[in-house]
């Protein structure tokens, strides 16, 4: 059971973290699929190894690890703003290849 | 701070650039100095370390050409980017990472000159 | 009567000999029923390549505000261009997010082309273990525009960079130990770059006199030939660019049929 209470703290976090960003960001709305999906699985599955197979992201151990990744992803990218256009156009030629 | 704006609105009328540490050319300068003064400093302490045939004058003497080489550089950038090797340079030296050969080799102690006039390029043989 | 008997028998046998080898040694050539009409080519993998280029947009569309240009070689190898500002934005979103979880960095390195005004691509090359998946981000500088350093979000990267930096003199920012780490001290000059000559600055010997290993400029009595190195074939079939179709101008009558 205390694998579950840290899963859903973990992605209560997560989903607190995404509330800061714009409703339209891709970011937000992909991860925010992501984590209700293994949230649902989380709340409703009780048994790890069944949680496992309907999550299908490796051991349990390693779906809290990438939720501990997704959680410090996402304090950050609500610093950097990657939603906004783009910074500056590659100069002609850049990657054309070959030369 | 007046030079700092100075730059920036004449850097942003061509093209804006990234700067590499130093922000304008008179920071750029300082840290020149400062490496200067650390280089100074350091040559007794390099000729004693690696039991070197030269004196202490002779080898700030030569600091003080290499510094001189460049002190043609106003772009605050080659300049940067100059202090970054001279400062890896001193850090080699200081940490005995290099050799007498490395240190030597800035005196260019066996070469011969190159002849200049044209008789002599002739004898010298091959190069033109 | 016996030496008769003899050599009718081996008479005989020779016969046969012939015969049999008449039989076995009379060979047919191999040839191919099907005619091939792409002997070389490398046979397309459409799934893969779909799967790619389908990571590759939703990569671009989480991060609009970095990536240039997305592409799928025609080896099956995903690359993302981004622009230099985004690189450890971009590697943290690859290694860190749920979909994609690209924790290990196999290589990194630079490539010269000089005549670009960004003269150098730095390229990233890495790896996803959950999904066995590789991934390519490239970006580009020159040789006085600082560029972030990766340590921070792979250790990895820590010796590349410095080889980077050795070999190309590309700065990195932020780096925790950066110097050089292939060439010898008093080295001068970047060897990858596409303007270091092929021989070098300077040469080194033992010199006697005095008792030590000295560099001298280098002095060769004959320079390097220079071959001709340009090829009958295509070098790049995969990028030929479609010939410019002749236009029509506005008041140019269409060809008499």
């Amino acid at each position: 059971m205390y694998l579950q209470w840290r899963l859903r703290i973990l992605y209560t976090k997560i989903l607190g973290a995404l509330q800061t960003m714009p409703q339209d960001a891709a970011y937000r709305k992909y991860t925010e699929q992501i984590v209700n999906d293994r949230f649902e699985a989380v709340k409703t599955v009780s048994n790890v190894g069944k949680l496992e197979q309907k999550i299908n992201g490796g051991q349990i151990e390693e779906v809290i690890a990438q939720a501990e990744f997704e959680l410090s992803l996402a304090r950050k990218m609500s610093e950097w703003k990657p939603w906004e256009p783009l910074i500056d156009e590659p100069p002609p030629n850049q990657w054309k290849w070959p030369i | 701070m007046a030079s700092t704006a100075a730059t920036r609105t004449a850097s942003g009328a061509f093209k804006a650039v990234k700067p590499l540490i130093s922000r304008d050319i008179d920071e750029a300068k300082r840290r020149v100095r400062e490496l200067y003064r650390a280089w100074y400093r350091e040559v007794p302490n390099t000729v004693a370390v690696f039991q070197l045939d030269i004196t202490t004058g002779q080898g700030r003497d030569k600091v003080r050409e290499m510094f001189n080489k460049n002190k043609h550089v106003t772009d605050p950038r080659i300049i940067d980017m100059l202090v970054i090797k001279g400062k890896m340079e001193l850090q080699e030296t200081i940490e005995v990472w290099k050799q007498r050969t490395h240190i030597m080799r800035y005196f260019h102690e066996t070469e011969t000159p190159r002849p200049t006039d044209f008789l002599s390029k002739f004898y010298y043989g091959h190069d033109p | 009567m016996a030496a008769s008997l003899v050599r009718f028998v081996r008479g005989g046998l020779n016969k046969t000999l012939n015969l049999s080898r008449n039989a076995a040694f009379i060979q047919t050539r191999w040839e191919t029923t099907t005619t091939e009409t792409k002997p070389t080519v490398r046979p397309k993998d459409e799934v893969t390549h779909n799967r790619l280029s389908a990571f590759g947009e939703y990569v671009a569309e989480i991060l609009p505000k970095y990536v240039q240009q997305v592409q799928v070689t025609c080896f099956d190898e995903l690359e993302i261009m981004i622009h230099p500002d985004g690189i450890v934005p971009v590697l943290t979103f690859l290694r860190d997010h749920t979909n994609a979880q690209f924790r290990n960095m196999s290589d990194q390195t630079a490539v010269d082309i000089p005549t670009r005004p960004n003269r150098f691509e730095i390229v990233y090359n890495l790896l996803s273990l959950p999904f066995n998946s590789r991934i390519r981000v490239k970006t580009y500088t020159d040789e006085l525009t600082p560029i972030d350093s990766s340590v921070s979000v792979h250790k990895a990267s820590n010796w590349y960079e410095r080889e980077i930096w050795d070999m190309y003199g590309v700065f990195f920012a932020n780096h925790p130990d950066l110097r050089r780490i292939l060439t010898d001290y008093g080295f001068e000059g970047h060897p990858f770059r596409k303007d270091f000559p092929l021989s070098g600055y300077v040469e080194v010997r033992y010199d006697d006199e005095v008792k030590r290993v000295v560099a001298e400029p280098v002095e060769l009595s004959q320079e390097f030939r220079k071959f001709d190195l340009n090829s009958p074939w295509e070098t790049f079939p995969a990028y030929r660019e479609p010939k410019d179709a002749p236009k029509l101008e506005a008041g140019d009558k269409p060809p008499a049929k």
